[in-house]
């Protein structure tokens, strides 16, 4: 016997149910084999904000969780790595590379913004370019990269970007209010608030190529919901598990893996 | 309710005058913030900051940054120490203060600055918006106004659904006034900054009609622009305006100058200063702003600085205004300015070659070789050398 207050109910944790997710997605050179053994990674300075979602929809930056945030992403990272084999070195400062000046540093992480944008605008976005498709990740940051691989000695580098933002009271309230509406007509349940977005890039320094992207993103449309609070150390340990920990080989090497176990 | 909001709104007057006396700085030396939201927005400055100054548009060279940090000083008020000033190369009338006290000034500003005065009244004023936490202010106003139209719509939504009625058009309405008062609230600030700024550097001595001076100057500026261009001047100002229209600006800036300054001091302009702080990216400016192709601006400038006196630098950015543009009598008209250039002892050795180059085209060629060898001798590395020594010896 469904009484009216009962179709609403179900109505209401349907459209919950349905408005949340955790997407990832990697791209990978076609030729590409997760690093392993004894390579040397260096971490470029993660890319973090944490906000605050008001009311009316501005997410408001917040200093104290940004930097409770990227503590705990770098300790993460950190014991992620470590279970992988391999040296890792985080930078925190552009100066922080001996051998290298800030400049250098500097202009590739500059230039890893463009290339970036690019890769997640023409793999992620819908926008493919004709010219690159069915060749995996066609993308470099070039000689200086290189020059950096050498000048260091590091095998490979990664770029980090990681954003979160967490609905405040009174958006809460409104979202409340808007799921209140249901009953009388006016059903407002997902106004949304509160997100998590970031991407993982994986540059091998020996030729300078964009071997691996990841995007990430989880979020609620319903806001008071969250899917992983980077500011506790779980939630920034999920985050990096979900960004990196799933690495796969490039799409050639997964079919000649294919191929091999299909022959035995 | 809501739609009596948004239509007194669109309806509301010209703001009145902000009198300068009545202006105070709202933080004193080594500022840092407390509040959250605050501590926030300096963050991210933080890494704004660290991207503007590693910028490769930037103007380095040190003895003019060391001339803008020590003028910033004297009518920065309060927290002057504190702030940073970067120099931009674009060559537009703009500059920008950020929340945590730095400033970029784009080249285009300083070349059309007639003095110290006029220059430190747009420094007073980027200070002011610093010194007024106008940043910290506006994110707040607009935090507050978009809760509370949220919070409004969301009511006026449910209240129609409980009693059936459409509400749609009026939280529209309510949208429309809500953006206004944020638009109102900037041109209030930015009001502020005028009022404070003028005070800053009557103060510190500068004279204060200075600053209406520079709105005078951009007005006409763009009417001459226009003109040339055969347009109408871009009557830019609306209710979406961040800014007060230039002339109420200009009206109130005068007004304020005559109230505030103090009769029977003698202000100063710092002209010869100023200058000679310039001369070395002068030539440069000049010709950034020939090369944006708009030479009713270009001309007004070069008029307005040659108030204080014709230079040859001056004679031959005008030459040159008229040599890129087509026709005969523009080229004439380049020919005479080369020419009057080039008996002034500061005319770019340029304005020789070009002087040169006209003289050949006139068909006077033993001038004309005078003129090239002059401009030889004096820039015997141009990397158009070898062309001027084969059009002397053809």
């Amino acid at each position: 016997m469904m009484g009216r207050l009962g179709k609403a109910a179900m109505l209401g944790t349907a459209m919950l149910s349905l408005s949340a997710c955790v997407q990832t997605r990697q791209i990978a050179d076609l030729q590409f084999t997760p690093p392993q053994g004894d390579y040397k990674l260096l971490v470029m300075r993660p890319d973090v904000t944490v906000g605050s979602v008001k009311a009316g929809g501005l997410t408001e930056p917040r200093a104290d969780w940004t930097e409770t945030a990227r503590t705990h992403l770098v300790t993460a990272l950190r014991a992620q790595q470590a279970g992988r084999g391999g040296q890792t070195t985080i930078l925190d400062r552009r100066d922080a590379l001996p051998g290298v000046s800030a400049d250098m540093v500097a202009e590739l992480e500059r230039l890893h913004n463009a290339v970036g944008s690019s890769i997640a605008l023409h793999k992620f976005m819908g926008y493919e370019l004709p010219t690159k498709r069915g060749r995996g990740l066609d993308y470099t940051l070039g000689e200086e990269a290189v020059k950096l691989g050498r000048a260091t000695n590091y095998d490979y580098a990664l770029f980090l970007y990681a954003e979160d933002s967490f609905a405040d009271g009174g958006r809460v309230a409104l979202q409340v209010l808007g799921i209140a509406g249901c009953f009388v007509g006016f059903c407002a349940p997902n106004i949304g608030g509160g997100g998590q977005s970031a991407y993982a890039s994986l540059v091998d320094l020996r030729t300078g190529e964009v071997v691996w992207f990841n995007v990430l993103q989880a979020g609620s449309q319903v806001a008071g919901i969250k899917f992983g609070d980077i500011r506790k150390p779980e939630g920034a340990a999920q985050l990096v598990e979900r960004l990196l920990g799933r690495m796969k080989p490039g799409r050639d090497v997964r079919r000649a893996q294919a191929a091999a176990g299909q022959n035995k | 309710m809501l739609a009596g909001a948004g239509a007194a709104l669109v309806a509301a007057p010209a703001s009145a005058r902000i009198r300068p006396g009545s202006m105070q700085p709202l933080i004193g030396p080594g500022y840092k913030p407390v509040d959250t939201d605050e501590k926030g927005l300096w963050a991210q400055m933080e890494r704004v900051e660290e991207e503007v100054a590693g910028s490769n548009l930037l103007i380095k060279d040190p003895e003019l940054n060391r001339y803008l940090q020590g003028l910033i000083g004297r009518v920065g008020g309060p927290a002057a120490k504190d702030m940073r000033i970067y120099l931009a190369r674009v060559p537009e009338f703009n500059a920008m203060m950020f929340p945590t006290g730095f400033t970029v000034f784009f080249s285009g500003l300083l070349l059309r600055m007639r003095d110290e005065a006029q220059l430190a009244g747009v420094i007073a004023h980027e200070a002011s918006h610093f010194l007024l936490k106008h940043q910290i202010r506006s994110w707040r106003d607009m935090k507050r106004k978009t809760n509370i139209f949220a919070a409004l719509a969301m009511a006026a939504g449910v209240a129609g659904g409980a009693t059936g009625t459409y509400t749609g058009d009026l939280v529209r309405l309510a949208e429309l006034g809500t953006m206004l008062t944020l638009f109102r609230y900037s041109r209030q600030l930015e009001a502020e900054s005028d009022a404070l700024g003028l005070k800053l550097i009557a103060d510190a001595g500068y004279s204060p009609i200075s600053m209406s001076e520079t709105w005078d100057q951009l007005i006409t500026e763009l009417e001459w622009s226009a003109r040339e261009r055969r347009k109408r001047v871009r009557r830019d100002f609306s209710l979406f305006s961040t800014h007060p229209a230039p002339r109420e600006r200009l009206r109130d800036l005068d007004l304020s100058a005559r109230e505030y300054a103090v009769a029977g001091k003698s202000y100063e302009r710092g002209r010869e200063r100023y200058l000679q702080a310039l001369q070395p990216i002068r030539q440069t400016l000049f010709e950034d702003q020939v090369r944006l192709n708009d030479p009713g601006a270009s001309q007004y400038i070069v008029e307005t600085l040659a108030k204080d006196g014709w230079n040859g630098q001056l004679l031959f950015t005008r030459g040159e205004i008229h040599r890129l543009r087509n026709g005969q009598a523009h080229q004439q008209a380049a020919a005479l300015n080369y020419a009057q250039a080039v008996t002034y002892p500061d005319a770019p050795a340029d304005a020789w070659r070009w002087h040169g180059v006209m003289l050949m085209k006139q068909g006077r060629e033993a001038e004309g070789r005078t003129a090239l060898q002059r401009y030889l001798a004096m820039a015997p590395n141009a990397p158009d050398a070898p062309f001027v020594r084969q059009m002397i010896q053809s």
